[in-house]
């Protein structure tokens, strides 16, 4: 029986809709660039911000964005506006500690083929982390 | 008839339904597999409860106006569409929960945090963490942990009808699969990984302050993002004690990335948010700015701009405006 993505009820629907929504652009390479842009007296102000981040000499290539009083901000981080790049850089090592690793679980970087529940860190050590994903990147 | 959305906190049946509806939905296929929505590694099975995982990631990645920065504001979050499509992504919920449970009255519960987050007494200290949510029984949320052990939610490896995180974000927020594990957890950290408080109702009264703070009367005022006066953003958390960010923060784990309605948490917070909001149109009025005379650097948050639903591109988009009323869908049992 097919689907019925017609039917607004029924989840292909909803799922049909997404799968065919633009896929976001993740690929930051490079330094990150930050505009900001403010009009102040007759004038427009742009303000042109270039940062290079690395993590154990690893770059951290990730869409970080300023705001105009100065805070930081990630896609990866919704809820956050932080007083300061280095604090942002510290939530993302605390929230994704899997792509900080010095030692990656086996399955980093692969597209997950046969690694059925190898790599799930069950810690049990109630730090709130979130652990055991399949594949990284993002760095 | 219109569903009643009711206090999870007060409503056992409203929560038992709700936490039914979740394992439901959590293991309903969809016929879609990860690799159709760009989703790298093998092509898994996506599930229902799941789709409302990747809706929110891709909306928060979508800048509005196409082209724009979606870090300055994007379909979902950081802009006058905060509130809006949030209110849709929750209906869509609760309609898909209707179906599951077989109960088109069954109404969204909403966590009403501010009471969990103010202390019983003035020179007290709340404790949030032993709020009845987090009851570690199977009408509870289970309480923090990685993964969460107790609870409705817990995870147990030997047992694949446990309650498990398939699809999560990367640093980037780029979409990506995990390896099945449960639920995380991660109460009241401190900056800046958290919160350690969860709001105050003195809080959510001093967002409703239109004497103190006038601005505070409308929905939203200019530049329409993170800096803006105005009930929106005081809401969404970027001005003020926090709000909605600040119960994100507060919860940590799944709560804190963009993966967020990962934890079944996210849905009765949301639905909060949305009672907040509706009392405050019930004060001021069912306003929305900005209007269409908004410049084209505000496409997709002015109020009758398609939002980012299954409904945009059809004849009659879902729009700001046009779900600044919901009384034929639900209500709430109380406002604030």
């Amino acid at each position: 029986m097919q689907p019925d993505i017609a039917d607004p009820t029924q989840p292909a629907f909803l799922a049909t809709y997404l799968a065919g929504l633009p896929q976001p652009d993740h690929d930051h390479a490079g330094p990150a660039r930050s505009v900001r842009e403010d009009d102040f007296d007759g004038h427009h102000v742009v303000i042109t911000t270039t940062y290079e981040i690395t993590v154990d000499g690893q770059p951290l290539n990730v869409h970080i964005g300023l705001s105009n009083d100065g805070s930081a901000h990630c896609h990866g981080l919704p809820a956050y506006q932080l007083p300061s790049l280095v604090d942002l850089v510290r939530v993302l090592i605390r929230t994704f500690p899997d792509e900080f690793s010095p030692h990656p679980t086996p399955g980093d970087g692969h597209d997950g083929d046969g690694h059925d529940g190898q790599h799930s860190h069950d810690h049990g050590d109630g730090d709130g982390r979130i652990h055991g994903d399949e594949t990284s990147g993002g760095r | 008839m219109a569903a009643v959305r009711r206090d999870i906190l007060h409503d056992d049946k409203a929560r038992a339904d709700y936490i039914r509806g979740v394992k439901l939905l959590k293991h309903e296929p969809t016929t879609l597999t990860t690799d159709r929505f760009g989703i790298s590694g093998r092509a898994r099975p996506v599930y229902t409860y799941d789709l409302f995982v990747i809706w929110h990631v891709l909306a928060m990645n979508t800048a509005v106006p196409p082209g724009g920065d979606a870090g300055t504001r994007n379909a979902a979050h950081r802009g006058p569409v905060f509130l809006p499509w949030h209110r849709v992504m929750l209906r869509w919920l609760e309609a898909h929960l209707q179906r599951v449970l077989g109960d088109p009255d069954f109404g969204l519960p909403y966590w009403d945090w501010a009471l969990d987050g103010t202390p019983p007494a003035p020179d007290g200290v709340a404790n949030p963490a032993a709020s009845a949510l987090w009851r570690d029984t199977p009408d509870g949320f289970g309480g923090q942990g990685s993964p969460v052990r107790g609870g409705a939610f817990a995870f147990d490896r030997a047992d694949p009808t446990s309650f498990r995180v398939r699809i999560a974000t990367n640093s980037s927020g780029a979409l990506r699969q995990v390896t099945e594990r449960g639920l995380a957890r991660r109460f009241g950290q401190n900056a800046p990984f958290g919160s350690p408080r969860l709001p105050r109702t003195s809080d959510v009264r001093a967002a409703y302050n239109t004497r103190a703070d006038p601005s505070l009367a409308d929905y939203d005022r200019p530049p329409f993002d993170v800096s803006s006066r105005g009930f929106r953003n005081r809401l969404e958390g970027f001005t003020g004690p926090g709000l909605h960010n600040q119960v994100h923060l507060w919860v940590g784990g799944d709560m804190a990335p963009a993966s967020s309605p990962n934890d079944p948490v996210f849905f009765v917070h949301h639905c909060n948010v949305d009672r907040l909001w509706e009392g405050w149109m019930s004060r001021n009025g069912r306003q929305y700015q900005p209007d269409m005379t908004a410049p084209p650097t505000l496409l997709g948050h002015r109020i009758d701009d398609p939002l980012v639903s299954p409904f945009a591109p059809a004849s009659k988009p879902d729009t700001p405006g046009g779900v600044l009323d919901i009384s034929a869908f639900y209500s709430y049992d109380t406002l604030p």
